[in-house]
């Protein structure tokens, strides 16, 4: 470097004059096919309040968003969900309706509100429609609506002897109440009953003994008659 | 021997000479529902008008199942519980379950031509559309109906019993009576024990067992069998939840006004859930004409 002069130094700045020539050159040798420029246009604006139905002449970019597809939807048919909130109660209603037109056996066995019902504990004679009645001591009472039920227990033979009868059906001529139980029971299910030692074993002689003041009282009149009566 | 064409040419030469629609629908159209394994090839000696239906083809499939698919479609019902009713007369007691049908209407159609078999897409109670994905919505949309919450198909054996879209099925599409077949899912039970799930009898509470008394016994042979568990040994696992049809449930009484259906029996599943019922197949179907719904 020593050797440039201070003279060739400030010819020095002739060198950038040169440079662009040189490039100039080179784009002479290339082939365009533009000839000449045209500088872009300025997008002309949208008018203002541009009618809906010109929009489609429009290029894509410059059309307005769509936004989200409208799906229609309709509305739903009236329910009878709603119209029916209790079918099983509605069933069951329907049922008692004709079993039980009255409402009297709803009453005996509704343990719940009617103060007077049939409580468990309670000796109850049940007389059915083929003749044979039943009596025994109510060890528990189902409410199901209409397939309401109660638990007798009694002892025929020495032996001991349960059933279970459904409150509504025709077959049951009557239920009556032979003897309440002295304490009301603080158990809703009386099962300990079938343990010897609080079985009650047979209710037969209370009941008889029911049957016998019934008629004396009835004086001389049908006992089919009274039985009716009695019902409830 | 003479020259072959190329498969796909002797294909388009049999569909314009053969107006045949079995060697269409195998040949040219996809196929869809029951669909064979070995599909027939078509063959040059196959041609003819009055050649029989061949055997695995969803034409012959649905021919063969014409007499066990109902003729009209069934409905979707809501288990609701059960009671019993009483015959006053005789003093017989039945036990009962009381179904309830909620807003079912006819949402679309399956059809041979374009899913291979015939079907009516019901649907029943109602979905905020808000939860209701777009695609679901957009097929509700279509078909005119509101958003329904449970949809199923239920077959039927021709275009006669596809019910009009969005036609309401009421509780008067069943008649007191008729026999009716009951499909829903049994209550869940969880992951249950062999005992429980497959009924085994466990192992001896004492005689030296210990701490494998409910479990099962062996899983299978030894050497002798592959040294392997066989595919469907029952073992231990998840119970119930699965589908069930119970057959032949007489009708005992419908209410068109609350949508009641009740049926005679029980029906698998926990109350609330869905039930659908369809005209039984084992039972002549009934001839019912249901009056119009009300609005």
């Amino acid at each position: 470097m020593t050797a440039f002069s201070p003279i060739m130094r400030q010819l020095a700045c002739l060198r950038s004059l040169a440079k662009p020539q040189s490039s100039i050159s080179s784009q002479l040798g290339r082939r365009s096919i533009t000839t000449s420029y045209t500088p872009k246009s300025e997008p002309v604006p949208l008018p203002n309040k541009l009618p809906k139905q010109f929009i489609s002449q429009l290029p894509e970019r410059l059309q307005p968003a769509p936004g989200p597809k409208k799906v229609k939807v309709y509305p739903p048919p009236a329910s009878a969900r709603n119209a029916c909130k209790d079918p099983v109660g509605a069933v069951a209603e329907s049922q008692m309706a004709i079993l039980d037109p009255k409402g009297e056996r709803k009453a005996l066995f509704d343990y719940r509100r009617n103060p007077r019902s049939v409580k468990v504990g309670d000796i109850l004679r049940v007389t059915f429609k083929n003749g044979d009645p039943f009596s025994g001591v109510c060890l528990s009472i189902r409410l199901r609506g209409v397939d309401t039920s109660f638990l007798l227990r009694n002892e025929l033979t020495r032996v001991g002897v349960e059933m279970w009868v459904k409150a509504f059906s025709p077959n049951v001529n009557s239920v009556e109440i032979v003897q309440r139980t002295e304490k009301r029971k603080r158990r809703a299910r009386l099962y300990y009953m079938r343990q010897p030692k609080h079985d009650m074993r047979s209710v037969e002689n209370i009941v008889t003994n029911y049957l016998r003041q019934k008629s004396a009282l009835s004086g001389q009149r049908g006992r089919g008659q009274q039985q009716r009566q009695k019902r409830r | 021997m003479s020259p072959r064409l190329r498969g796909k040419l002797t294909q388009l030469a049999l569909s314009f000479s053969v107006p045949s629609s079995i060697l269409q629908k195998n040949v040219l159209m996809r196929t869809f529902g029951i669909r064979s394994l070995n599909p027939p090839k078509a063959s040059r000696f196959d041609i003819g008008s009055d050649l029989p239906v061949l055997k695995s083809t969803p034409t012959a499939a649905l021919e063969r199942k014409a007499n066990t698919l109902p003729p009209r479609t069934g409905a979707i019902a809501i288990k609701k519980g059960m009671t019993a009713m009483y015959d006053p007369e005789t003093g017989k007691r039945t036990a009962c379950t009381v179904l309830q049908l909620d807003r079912v209407e006819v949402v679309s159609h399956k059809t041979q031509q374009r899913h291979g078999y015939f079907a009516v897409q019901v649907g029943s109670g109602w979905k905020h559309p808000s939860n209701v994905t777009k695609s679901l919505l957009g097929h509700f949309s279509i078909n005119g109906v509101s958003p329904k919450r449970h949809i199923f198909e239920f077959r039927v054996r021709d275009e006669s019993g596809l019910l009009p879209v969005g036609k309401a099925i009421n509780a008067d599409w069943f008649q007191e009576g008729q026999y009716i077949d009951a499909r829903s899912n049994t209550k869940g039970k969880g992951f249950a024990g062999v005992m429980k799930r497959h009924g085994f009898g466990g192992q001896d509470r004492s005689h030296g067992v210990s701490l494998t008394h409910r479990s099962l016994g062996s899983a299978g042979p030894s050497q002798g069998g592959g040294s392997r568990v066989y595919p469907g040994k029952k073992m231990a696992g998840n119970m119930g939840n699965e589908q069930n049809t119970v057959q032949n449930l007489k009708v005992l009484k419908v209410d068109p006004g609350s949508g009641v259906v009740v049926v005679n029996g029980a029906v698998s599943g926990p109350k609330g859930c869905m039930i659908r019922i369809q005209d039984a197949i084992k039972k002549p179907w009934p001839g019912v004409v249901p009056s119009e719904p009300i609005a």
